[in-house]
């Protein structure tokens, strides 16, 4: 891969956000849209076995993906509390995918706009989290939700930058 | 949990009978997250010692704070809309024809709590009125100290900015600084924040030509209504005008002002001779 | 009064719907802007749209430009709702023709200040 020039000067996401940050616009997510006394309190733990991501993609002066992952049965949970008295009485993949996939647009969104812009914002996708490409480009927050672990990983999409070489390899002479 | 049955009672009946809002059982978690904050800034470890305290030394202010943080979630921008309609198209201008053009006009935003009020009035103002930073000065006041340097700051919440201030309104007079919205730099040249506690002698301050003291005489009794009343008359010019909230009135409290109606909402004016 | 609830997420179409059901509206629901263009043309012109902004198919954007370009549509209010929230945007959505702009996450409340705004609250729900 080459890397456009100007990519030394990309930004990592530690120098445009913080984790308080990245905690008030959840918390205020969760309490607009979960329920009005719904906290998140910011302990770490450790995530269950079987978890589920939602994300939604920023491309912009930063570009990367805003995910939250937390144990399926807490998405399920979080599902039911998000529709309340209109959750159906078994829910589907599907439901739980469009309400966590909601949630993570909303936070997402908050995220983006927090950011230096402008910047595009993708649909959410839900699944198996998109790979950490560099660990010096992520905020990542932990919470407890009704007790429950959550993460909230801001996340660079781009590879780690080489550190800066005196004299770059030539282009052509790319190993195989 | 911090609240006893009977201290939750206490609370339900006291905010049904100042708000006519029902607090229905099972909202204990609601009195718990929305009065801590309260407690905590009174120095109380939690808000079972609150009612406690309140319930022993009842106060207006107190009482004031504990309705308004269990019936409203963030303050309006436009809270009841009919009193700013009523500046913009009567009291303004009477009041620019009626002054010289290097006189200041002074408003006085009485119980500012986070700002929305003041920085409501400053906005309509400086749409309204050309040069409006050099030609009004806000005065905003609040007992409790944290609302004064809120209002300051003005700087409010994505929730906040949501509530009732128009989307024009919002990216004109507005940037956005991280999670939060700051206003603009002329709008808070226009509005000076300070402490001020309403049932005490007044500092010296206006004379103001507007005065809006908006949910504020409700939570006192007749005398200190009275007194309140008689001290912000003392600061107002003799043609102002005095807006109140939608459910009070002078009338049957103080005698030496005239209701005038203005579309949809009530203006009240210094009676002269008094 | 009669609203038009445009979000390809179901929660947020339940959610929005069960607030506007609380003022008084009557609602149908799009779950994204040529969808919504459909129900109009079918003759189901509602007083009220809300709209969310990234939807697959047609956004929201491209919506109210396909909404204002249609002088029947004329007494249409939209107001967008939305998590996108760069005040650029904001400044977009106004100029395209939006009257209001609701940030995701939002309260009911918010909600019915800002119908209260345009005048748009059933008189019920007035408090």
């Amino acid at each position: 891969m080459t890397l456009a020039p100007d990519a030394v000067a990309r930004p990592t996401i530690p120098e445009l956000i913080d984790e308080a940050t990245v905690e008030a616009i959840a918390g205020e997510a969760w309490v607009a849209l979960v329920g009005e006394d719904e906290v998140l309190v910011p302990l770490p733990a450790d995530l269950p076995a079987e978890t589920l991501s939602a994300w939604v993609d920023v491309v912009g002066p930063w570009t990367g993906s805003v995910v939250l992952t937390t144990g399926r049965q807490t998405a399920a949970d979080l599902t039911r509390a998000l529709l309340g008295q209109a959750a159906p009485e078994l829910l589907d993949h599907e439901d739980v995918a469009d309400a966590f996939g909601e949630i993570a647009n909303v936070v997402g969104g908050n995220v983006k706009a927090a950011l230096p812009g402008p910047s595009t914002l993708g649909l959410p996708q839900v699944g198996e989290a998109p790979d950490v490409r560099n660990p010096a480009d992520v905020c990542r927050l932990e919470v407890l939700w009704r007790g429950q672990p959550l993460v909230v990983s801001v996340q660079g999409a781009l590879p780690a930058l080489s550190t800066p070489h005196p004299n770059p390899p030539h282009p052509n002479g790319a190993s195989l | 949990m911090t609240l006893t049955a009977t201290s939750f009672d206490w609370v339900r009946q006291l905010v049904h009978r100042e708000s006519a809002i029902v607090l229905a059982p099972g909202k204990e978690y609601l009195v718990e997250a929305r009065l801590l904050p309260i407690a905590r800034s009174m120095g109380l470890p939690d808000v079972g010692r609150l009612v406690d305290s309140v319930r022993t030394r009842p106060s207006p202010e107190s009482t004031r704070r504990i309705v308004e943080a269990l019936t409203t979630n963030e303050t309006s921008w436009f809270r009841d809309g009919d009193p700013f309609t009523a500046l913009t198209s009567t009291v303004l201008p009477s009041l620019v024809s009626a002054r010289g053009p290097a006189e200041r006009l002074q408003i006085w935003s009485a119980a500012c709590s986070s700002g929305q009020e003041p920085y409501t009035i400053a906005m309509l103002l400086e749409d309204a009125l050309p040069n409006a930073a050099t030609r009004v000065a806000i005065t905003a006041t609040d007992l409790s100290r944290e609302m004064v340097e809120r209002t300051r700051a003005g700087r409010f919440s994505q929730l906040e900015v949501n509530r009732g201030l128009p989307a024009p309104m919002l990216v004109r007079h507005f940037t956005r600084a991280g999670t939060e919205w700051e206003v603009s730099p002329s709008l808070r040249r226009m509005v000076t924040a300070s402490e001020c506690n309403l049932a005490a002698p007044l500092p010296r301050m206006g004379p103001f030509d507007v005065v809006y003291l908006r949910n504020v005489l409700i939570y006192f009794d007749l005398p200190t209504k009275q007194a309140i009343l008689r001290r912000v008359r003392a600061l107002m010019r003799p043609d102002g005008w005095l807006f109140l909230g939608a459910a009070e009135t002078t009338l049957g409290v103080d005698d030496s002002w005239e209701r005038v109606v203005i579309g949809r909402s009530s203006a009240y004016r210094p009676l002269k001779g008094n | 009064m009669r609203a038009l609830v445009i979000d390809d997420s179901r929660a947020m179409r339940r959610i929005v719907s069960a607030a506007l059901e609380g003022f008084g509206y009557e609602t149908r629901q799009a779950g994204h802007g040529q969808e919504a263009l459909d129900v109009l043309q079918e003759g189901y012109v509602p007083d009220l749209c809300t709209i969310d902004w990234n939807m697959p198919v047609m956004d929201g954007l491209q919506f109210v430009s396909a909404v204002r370009a249609n002088p029947a549509w004329r007494a249409l209010t939209l107001m967008m709702v939305t998590s996108e929230s760069e005040q650029g945007q904001i400044v977009r959505a106004l100029a395209a023709g939006a009257h209001e702009y609701v940030i995701k996450p939002f309260t009911a409340d918010a909600l019915r200040d800002k119908l209260a705004l345009l005048g748009m609250l059933p008189e019920e729900a007035v408090l």
